[in-house]
C-alpha cells in the first residue's frame, strides 16, 4: 500500500471514534428537524433564486455546508495531537515525508468531508425532496463544494493546529473560528434581509460560498454569482493549503 | 562492515553549537551507548543521525546510504525510539501496535503474529485491551519500545529507552535487546543509566558540550580511566583524618560525610594499608570497610568533569 494510503488508514483510525461519530449525525439532525420545525413559524419560506424553499429545507441544505466544515476540524485535531503525543516526530523518523504527512491530511479531511456530505444529504433528503433537483450537472457541484470546503477548513483548522502550544489555546481559537465561520454565514439564514452590515459579513466568510454552491447542487439555480463563489473558493483553499502546507514543513522539531 | 559513519558533523541553533564537529563510527551488530550530561548533544545527535534535521556541515553514512541525499532511503531500514513519549491516545494497546505495523506496510498474518509475541515479550498481555490514554507512563513507554520491533529493520535507535520503567522491566527490555542483537541487529543507545550501558553496549562514546570526549569499549575506557580502586570505611566516630594522612601519597579524599570515609586510589592496596595502620595507631574504630573497583559512572563523571574544566581553562 502507498505510504499516503496507510497514513490515510491510521488517520481514520485514530480519528473515528464513536463519539465523533454521533457529534456529526446526532448535531445536525437536531439542526434540521428541532431549529429547522421549529423556526418554520417565524420563517414560512425563504426565495432561492425562482424557487421558495421553505425553512426545514434550506437549513438541511446549509448543515451540509457546516457539517464538511466540523468533519474537518478533524485535520486540526490529528495535527495537534500527533505534536502533542509525540506522534508527528515518530512518524517523520519512518518511511513517510513530510509532504506525504500532508497528503495524508488533505485525503483524510477530503474522505470525511464527502462522507459527512453523503450522511447530511441522507438525513435531510426527506425534508428537501419536493425542491430537489439532482442531475449529472448539479451532483459534481456538491462534490467539488465537499472537496474544496474540506480542503479550505481543514488547512484553516491545521494552520490553527501549527501555531498554538497548548490544549486551552487550540481549543478556543478553534471554537471560535469555527462559531464564526458557522453563525456570520448563509449556512443557517438567508442574507436577504439580514442588516446590510450583517450581510456584508456573510461574504466575508468562506462557509457562505461554500453553502451557497452545495444549494445550488442541491436545488439547481445555478447563476454566475455562484459561478464566481467557486472560483474564491477554489483561490482560498488553494491559497490556505498553501499556507499549512508550508507551515507544516517548516514545524521545528 | 560500518553501519553509521559520521565525519566532522556539525549542527548548530542560531550562536549555540549542539554538536561541534564529532566523528562515529558503528560496526554492525553492535551496541554502541553515546552517554553524556544534559544538554551535552545526545538528542541532537540522535536526530541527525535519524534524518530528522539536517546537519549544519558534515557527513551522515547510514547502512552504506548518504543520508543527507537519501534520508528515505535511510529511515526506511532503521527503527526509533525517541526520548519524548509517542503514542496514539485513542488505540488501545494492542491496536496501536497492529497499526504501527500496518503502517511500516507489514502484511496482515505477519503483523498478528508480531502483535502477539510482543505482548508476551514485553508483559502487555494484562493490559492489551486498555488504551494507551489509560495506562501508567512506564507502561506506555513499554508499548512505545515494543511498537518498534513490530517491522523489521537493520539498525535501531534508542533514545533513553527504560526512562520511567521499573527494574524488572528495565532488565527485560535490556535482554530482549540482546537476543535481537545476537539475531544481527545493530544499536545505537543513549542512556543515562550507566550500568545499563555497562551491561549491554560494546561501545561507548561520551559526548560533553558538543564533542565526543572519550570513546572505546567498557573495559577499555575502565583501563584509561578507571585504574584506580574506592575505598570506603565507616569509622566509630566523626573525625577529620586529612591531617593524619600527611605523609600518604597517591590518594584522594573525594567525599568525606561524617562517619564515612571516601578514598580514591591507584594504588589502592598500599594507600589502604598505611591508613589502617593510620586509624589503628590513633585508636580509631572501623566499623565497616570495602574496596570496589571504579564504576562507568565514576569514570563518566570523572572524564566530564575533566572536559569541563579544560574547556573553562581553554575559556570556551
Amino acid at each position: 500500500m502507498h505510504p499516503v494510503f496507510r497514513l490515510v488508514n491510521r488517520n481514520l483510525t485514530i480519528s473515528l471514534n464513536m463519539g465523533f461519530v454521533i457529534w456529526q449525525v446526532i448535531f445536525p439532525i437536531i439542526y434540521i428537524f428541532v431549529a429547522g420545525f421549529a423556526y418554520t413559524a417565524l420563517i414560512h419560506s425563504v426565495p432561492f433564486g425562482s424557487k421558495s424553499l421553505n425553512y426545514p429545507a434550506f437549513i438541511a441544505s446549509g448543515m451540509i455546508g457546516f457539517n464538511i466544515m466540523n468533519s474537518t476540524l478533524i485535520s486540526g485535531i490529528i495535527i495537534w495531537n500527533d505534536r502533542r503525543h509525540g506522534m508527528f516526530e515518530q512518524i517523520l523518523v519512518g518511511p513517510f515525508t513530510r509532504a506525504q504527512y500532508i497528503l495524508s491530511n488533505v485525503y483524510t479531511i477530503g474522505i470525511i468531508g464527502l462522507v459527512s456530505a453523503g450522511l447530511i444529504t441522507a438525513i435531510g433528503y426527506p425534508i428537501f425532496f419536493k425542491s430537489v433537483e439532482f442531475n449529472v450537472l448539479t451532483i459534481p457541484l456538491v462534490v467539488f463544494a465537499s472537496m474544496t470546503g474540506a480542503i479550505l477548513f481543514g488547512s484553516i483548522a491545521s494552520i490553527i493546529s501549527t501555531r498554538l502550544k497548548s490544549s486551552e489555546g487550540f481549543n478556543v481559537v478553534i471554537n471560535t473560528a469555527f462559531l464564526f465561520f458557522a453563525f456570520v454565514s448563509t449556512a443557517f439564514y438567508p442574507a436577504q434581509g439580514a442588516p446590510p452590515i450583517l450581510a456584508t459579513a456573510f461574504y466575508l466568510n468562506p462557509l457562505t460560498y461554500l453553502v451557497d454552491v452545495v444549494r445550488v447542487g442541491i436545488f439547481g439555480n445555478f447563476t454566475g454569482t455562484v459561478g464566481y463563489e467557486m472560483i474564491i473558493l477554489t483561490v482560498l483553499a488553494v491559497i490556505f493549503f498553501g499556507i499549512a502546507t508550508k507551515l507544516l514543513s517548516r514545524l521545528e522539531i | 562492515m560500518l553501519c553509521i559513519e559520521a565525519k566532522s558533523l556539525f549542527r548548530s541553533y542560531g550562536n549555540v553549537t549542539a554538536v561541534d564537529g564529532i566523528d562515529i563510527s558503528v560496526e554492525s551488530g553492535k551496541i554502541f551507548g553515546f552517554l553524556g550530561p544534559n544538554g551535552a548533544g545526545k538528542t541532537t545527535t540522535m536526530k541527525l543521525l535519524t534524518t530528522l534535521i539536517p546537519p549544519s556541515s558534515g557527513t551522515i553514512t547510514i547502512l552504506g546510504i548518504d543520508a543527507s541525499r537519501h534520508p528515505l532511503d535511510v529511515r526506511k531500514k532503521i527503527g526509533v525510539v525517541l526520548q519524548q513519549p509517542s503514542y496514539e491516545p485513542t488505540l488501545t494497546v494492542e491496536k496501536s501496535l497492529e497499526k504501527y505495523g500496518m503502517m511500516w506496510d507489514i502484511d496482515i498474518k505477519t503483523r498478528r503474529d508480531r502483535v502477539e509475541e510482543l505482548l508476551t515479550a514485553f508483559d502487555l498481555q494484562d493490559i492489551r485491551k486498555k488504551k494507551n490514554d489509560d495506562i501508567s507512563i512506564g507502561q506506555r513507554r513499554r508499548v512505545q519500545v515494543a511498537r518498534e520491533f513490530m517491522h523489521d529493520m537493520d539498525l535501531l535507535f534508542l533514545d533513553e529507552p527504560t526512562a520511567g520503567l521499573d527494574p524488572s522491566a528495565r532488565r527485560g527490555l535490556l535482554d530482549y535487546i540482546k537476543g535481537k542483537v545476537r539475531d544481527g541487529l545493530t544499536i545505537f543507545f543513549t542512556t543515562h543509566i550507566l550500568e545499563e550501558a555497562e551491561y549491554l553496549c560494546d561501545e561507548i562514546a561520551i559526548i560533553n558540550r558538543g564533542k565526543i570526549i572519550a570513546v572505546d569499549t567498557p573495559d577499555e575506557l575502565k583501563n584509561k580511566f578507571g585504574r584506580e580502586k574506592t575505598i570506603k570505611i565507616r569509622i566509630g566516630q566523626m573525625q577529620e583524618i586529612s591531617g593524619m594522612l600527611q605523609g600518604v601519597r597517591n590518594y584522594d579524599v573525594s567525599h568525606d560525610e561524617g562517619t564515612v570515609i571516601t578514598i580514591h586510589s591507584a594504588d589502592s592496596e598500599q594507600i589502604l594499608a598505611k591508613i589502617l595502620q593510620v586509624l589503628q595507631s590513633n585508636n580509631i574504630q572501623i566499623e565497616d570497610l570495602s574496596v570496589v573497583p571504579t564504576s562507568l559512572e565514576e569514570i563518566f563523571l570523572t572524564v566530564v568533569k575533566n572536559s569541563n574544566a579544560s574547556s573553562i581553562s581553554s575559556g570556551k
